[in-house]
């Protein structure tokens, strides 16, 4: 039981290919379980494929951006003043922002930071608040009491002010920290969902059947609870890591977050809202990216949904 | 407006919307001239920071505020900036040092109490009394006496009263400076000399949120915080009384919101416009945007107290050369700052355009010679420190990127969340890098352009945040303080000035202008160096 | 059930005093001079600034301020902020318009959210589905402020000045009563709009692919009774639990919506304290806040065992 346990990570995160693999090597005859069950709907389904192409191509990106611009928005004179709010054209795709920097460039190059936030941030929150989560829900009683309340200060610390104090105690920003930070302030809501899930399923016959027949808390939590249990956490990350690449921006004005001349999604968004209606290309196409990436997190998200419903079977 | 085009048809599905729901207009009664006799309107204004007593008061929106309810002694002309009489009939020396103030008769407080130079005397005594810790408080450092009612931390004052200040009788008093300063007169404008009724002793805290002043508008009811503060012509008024009945000063925390709301007709004037307005509100409204000289000036600073990388004037200057103030100002700003060409701003007596030169001239190829001579910086890395609380990230950035490709260095950006804290690392020694900074004037002189930036006493209680010391600058200073006449002193300052431009402890990179725009309904708008608004002087238009 | 609330209610005093702790020692531990941030861009006058610090007791230890701090609270006085108004002023005049806003956008995103959601999931892959899952795109990736401030122009500036109807005021207009607060309540609801929405969705499509439904439905009831009283009650538990977390959310978040409408609520409150680090307004507003979302988890909590008779709290 414990190999299925330890893979479980890598399916609802879904975001690489390769860790299907083991799936592969599995002998026919034995009895699939429920995770390698899962792994095997998932190739097949078409939502999969194609928000999983995406999500390879966006972290490809992410890794070689040069593959896929001229030049570094790096170089010495990159940007020029002149060209400053400069419109599409076929030369530059996505127009010039403010500071005459050639904006496809950048949303190319931006889109490491930003998944970095939004892969990292999402996975920190989810782990820490499903786990929690299902230890509350699962155990009840004082666990439930304290981890509960605990998530309450939690939810009420205002962002900027747990964001400042982190800050003052690592010093420089990126995205690294931002994500810190974010997934700090950012758990108690997945660990609310998760509880529920498990409070609304514990009660199932098959998790009573199971309970009947013996079965340890940990194969009852991780193969029948957690499966039924997931979905609406699954729904809620995908949303999030949309929200967490954009929310980056709000904090590196604290200086939390990616710092230019680094460049992100969300900082260039935010950069361009106070001229967007003078300007609103150097917003709409990085917000553009960031609907496409959002798109293939909810895609893959609802894969993984599918695959792991038993009711499906 | 490009917007207005490409948002047209949504109008139009909104509007079908609406008829179609049937909720009709409720369309407010807009025509108050008729109802009132010289009509109302409403403009923005920023929540005041403390209760509304111009001792302590040191910032833009109580000031706005109490520049509509309170008459100095003098005010200032809205074009020379020149002091002019107001409650004071005149205000003379002969040695710089001790001065004679008349007061004029006939203004009252608006409960009817005569303004004396008790008025004066007493809330100048309160103001410079540490235990009241009144903002204002530093203006009264030149008055003798005042280190008395200011003793510093763990003492208590003395005595109640400044040395300095005598009342000789209702309507004369002298005020003793402990040395000489030339430009004394020039300060007594600011809301820190403003009188007070003695109504205001019994109750400070109270009086804050009513104040009883003794200008041309009076309170009608009590400051509503976050809200609004209404204001009404005061008919008795000791000057030329104000054309409008009654003002509201709406309060706004988002500019944009108040720009709309001006665009709306809903306010009648801002005298602060949004970025996202600054390329449009020309053509949007024409002769009623205001752009012209403010009293503030932008620099970039150094820590040249303790960082060395930054201890060479060529270095400072090379910077200052690689700096295309031109294109800046009017791409990022589009023309609502200027280039700055000296440490003062065009607005003051003294000013002199292009004092800067060569320093101040964009020069690349002249620029990289010069850092290259100057041995560059140590791993050839620049920082950029920025509030981000102020808008400064877009400029701040054109220049990072100019000196990137001019000098060749390598520039990263710091933003800190407010001014205090750039104060805060600098005061600690923690921050290594250059940084933005501003200075807008207290008082209508060029030695307040000076001093309270660049002299010894102001890295400790000024705002010398560079910690830039220069014995010759200080010995010029102080010889222009003791300077015969205004003329003979602003000479001695524009020396002192030029000792500056010799080297460089700020930079100085733009001016500002004063950005307003109003609304169809008023006329005779304007705004003066400060950005304030002469409410007493607008009129309903037609 | 009678006794699980009273223990919760119980348990709220800890939590409580917890929390004014960690957040005044967070907020004293916090580099900054909150009397330099008051300041602005000129040095406060060092004298001037001590002065304020003695009058407020900057300068003694954290555990004797927060000592003056509490015992202030217990005899009903939440102290004063910097420039000398009551906490308790400053939040009793922003809390009510958060309270209004907070409620009509929760009614929204509760009612719009879950409707849609319902629709989507009925007709899955169709033209609503569709849209709803475009929306959603959106509202993650365009800023509230660009939104707000062109829903501002259009609907505020626009249709008064084009076409004379003067239905929204472009910032808020406390004599407009409800209607004041509905465009700001709408900006305000639509990110939570698009997780309630997608929420309802799934799990709506997860509960009626189970074993009880698909017994009603084969038993031959109406398609809509089995939605509405089997599959949607269940499906609830997760949308009910996201809604309750986000009503605190709404009420302390608020900080851009009641920027760009003008609201001077608790959001801007508290955003404005924490950059001045002014720390009795910031322990005052949190500890409303806890005590908030004590009472909103409770009361979800309790929703379980209404909504599914199984969850039982003993």
């Amino acid at each position: 039981m414990s190999d299925t346990i330890t893979k479980d990570a890598s399916a609802p995160a879904g975001d690489n290919t390769p860790k299907t693999e083991p799936a592969k090597n599995q002998k026919p005859e034995r009895v699939a379980s429920l995770w390698s069950d899962a792994v095997r709907d998932l190739r097949r389904n078409p939502l999969f494929i194609i928000g999983g192409v995406l999500v390879l191509a966006l972290i490809v990106i992410s890794i070689v951006p040069g593959w896929f611009t001229d030049g570094s928005p790096f170089a010495n004179g990159a940007c020029d003043l002149s060209h400053s709010l400069e419109r599409p054209s076929a030369e530059h795709w996505f127009g010039y922002d403010v500071q005459g920097c050639d904006n496809y460039t950048r949303t190319i190059w931006g889109a490491r930071n930003s998944i970095i936030v939004g892969i990292l941030t999402t996975t920190l929150v989810t782990v820490v608040g499903s786990l929690l989560g299902l230890l509350a829900g699962w155990k009840g009683g004082v666990i439930d009491s304290i981890l509960s309340r605990f998530t309450e200060i939690f939810f009420s610390i205002p962002t900027l002010l747990g964001g400042m104090l982190i800050m003052s105690m690592l010093g420089k920003g990126n995205a690294y920290t931002v994500s810190l930070v974010m997934a700090v302030l950012g758990w108690p809501q997945i660990y609310r969902i998760m509880r529920a899930s498990v409070l609304a399923n514990k009660n199932n016959d098959y998790v009573m059947a199971a309970r009947a027949l013996g079965a340890g808390a940990g194969r009852i939590t991780f193969r029948h609870i957690l499966p039924n249990a997931i979905a609406p956490v699954i729904v809620v990350a995908a949303i999030s890591l949309g929200v967490y690449i954009g929310a980056e921006s709000a904090l590196s004005y604290l200086g939390i977050g990616v710092q230019s001349p680094e460049i992100s999604w969300g900082l260039m968004i935010s950069d361009a809202q106070v001229r967007f209606l003078a300007a609103p290309h150097v917003l709409l196409f990085p917000a553009a990216v960031l609907s496409v990436t959002v798109l293939a997190f909810i895609m893959l998200g609802d894969a993984v949904r599918d695959a792991l419903d038993p009711k499906l079977r | 407006m490009r917007g207005a085009t490409t948002t047209k048809w949504l109008v139009a599905a909104t509007a079908i919307a609406l008829a179609a729901t049937a909720c009709s207009t409720s369309s407010k009664s807009s025509d108050d001239k008729a109802a009132s006799g010289g009509g109302s309107i409403a403009v923005q204004l920023g929540e005041p920071q403390h209760g509304l007593v111009g001792q302590n008061t040191a910032e833009s929106e109580g000031n706005q505020v109490l520049y509509a309810l309170f008459t100095g002694l003098v005010d200032y002309d809205r074009k020379t900036n020149a002091p002019r009489l107001q409650v004071a009939e005149s205000i003379e020396t002969t040695d710089s040092k001790v001065w004679t103030i008349k007061l004029k008769d006939g203004y009252t407080f608006h409960n009817g109490e005569k303004v004396t130079s008790k008025s004066f005397v007493d809330a100048w005594n309160w103001g410079a009394n540490q235990d009241n810790a009144a903002e204002g408080m530093p203006f009264f450092d030149k008055i003798e006496g005042s280190d008395e009612l200011a003793p510093g931390k763990d003492k208590k004052p003395t005595v109640k009263e400044l040395k300095g200040l005598k009342v000789v009788d209702d309507k004369t008093f002298t005020v003793t400076l402990k040395a000489p300063f030339s430009q004394f007169k020039t300060m007594l404008g600011y809301s820190a000399f403003y009188p007070l009724p003695t109504a205001f002793f019994t109750d400070p805290k109270a009086f804050g949120d009513n104040p009883i002043g003794n200008g041309p508008f009076q309170m009608d009811g009590a400051w509503e915080h976050n809200k609004q503060i209404k204001i009404k012509r005061y008919d008795n008024y000791g000057g030329t009384k104000a054309k409008l009945q009654n003002v509201t000063f709406k309060i706004y925390d988002n500019l944009d919101t108040a720009y709309n709301d001006l665009r709306a007709d809903n306010i009648q004037a801002t005298n602060k416009l949004p970025i996202s307005a600054m390329s449009s509100v020309a053509s949007e409204f024409g002769d009623r945007y205001i752009n012209k000289p403010e009293s503030g000036v932008g620099y970039i600073g150094f820590p040249i107290a303790y960082n060395p990388a930054y201890a060479k004037p060529e270095i400072r200057k090379a910077i200052s050369m690689a700096i295309d103030r031109e294109q800046i100002t009017k791409t990022i700003f589009a023309g609502t700052r200027v280039p700055a060409s000296d440490f003062i701003s065009p607005l003051i007596n003294g000013y002199r355009k292009g004092a800067c030169g060569d320093a101040c001239k964009y020069d690349p190829a002249k620029a990289k010679d010069l850092f290259t001579q100057a041995g560059g910086l140590p791993n050839n890395t620049l920082e950029l420190g920025y509030n981000a609380d102020g808008g400064h990230k877009e400029w701040i950035e054109a220049v990072g990127n100019q000196l990137k490709k001019n000098l060749g260095v390598e520039v990263t950006f710091k933003p800190f969340e407010k001014f205090g804290k750039i104060l805060d690392a600098l005061q600690g020694k923690q921050y290594q890098g250059a940084f933005r900074m501003a200075w807008s004037m207290d008082y209508p002189s060029i030695e307040n352009y000076l001093r309270p930036i660049f002299s010894k006493v102001a890295i400790e209680s000024g705002s010398n945040y560079g910690g830039y010391v220069n014995d010759k600058f200080e010995d010029l200073l102080n010889q222009a303080d003791q300077a015969k006449t205004e003329d003979e002193g602003i000479k001695l300052y524009q020396q002192a000035d030029d000792v500056l431009i010799q080297d460089m402890p700020y930079i100085p990179v733009y001016t500002y202008q004063a950005s307003a725009a109003y609304s169809k309904k008023i006329k005779n708008f304007d705004t003066d160096a400060q950005s304030r608004y002469n409410l007493a002087e607008v009129e309903l238009a037609g | 059930m009678g006794r699980y609330v009273i223990r919760r209610l119980i348990q709220a005093i800890p939590v409580l005093i917890g929390a004014t702790l960690l957040i005044y020692a967070l907020v004293h531990y916090l580099p900054g001079d909150p009397v330099q941030a008051l300041a602005g861009e000129k040095r406060a006058d060092p004298i001037v600034a001590e002065m304020i610090r003695q009058r407020y007791h900057l300068n003694d230890p954290f555990i004797v301020q927060y000592w003056n701090y509490i015992s202030g609270v217990f005899q009903g006085d939440l102290g004063e902020s910097l420039q000398g108004r009551a906490v308790s002023d400053l939040i009793g005049d922003a809390f009510p318009y958060t309270v209004n806003l907070a409620l009509v956008a929760f009614v929204i995103e509760a009612v719009v959210g879950v409707a849609a959601g319902v629709m989507a999931a009925l007709r899955k892959g169709k033209f609503l589905d569709q849209l709803i899952l475009i929306s959603t795109l959106l509202v993650i990736s365009i800023p509230v402020f660009v939104t707000g401030f062109i829903l501002q122009l259009v609907l505020g500036v626009q249709l008064k000045n084009d076409y004379g109807i003067d239905f929204f005021s472009v910032s808020f207009n406390e004599d407009d009563g409800l209607r004041a607060y509905l465009l700001p309540a709408f900006v305000l609801a639509s990110l939570s709009l698009a997780y309630v929405a997608r929420l309802t969705r799934t799990s709506l499509m997860e509960t009626m692919r189970a074993d009880y439904v698909r017994t009603a439905v084969a038993k031959g009831l109406k398609r809509r009774r089995v939605i509405g009283r089997h599959a949607l009650r269940n499906a609830l538990i997760p949308i009910v639990t996201f809604l309750g977390a986000d009503l605190g959310g709404l009420m302390g978040g608020a900080v851009i919506t009641e920027k760009i409408f003008n609201i001077h609520g608790i959001g801007g409150l508290l955003a404005q304290a924490v950059y001045q680090k002014q720390g009795t307004i910031i322990v005052g507003v949190v500890t409303l806040l806890v005590m908030i979302y004590l009472v909103t988890t409770l009361l979800v909590d309790m929703l379980y065992a209404v909504l599914d008779p199984r969850i039982r709290y003993e």
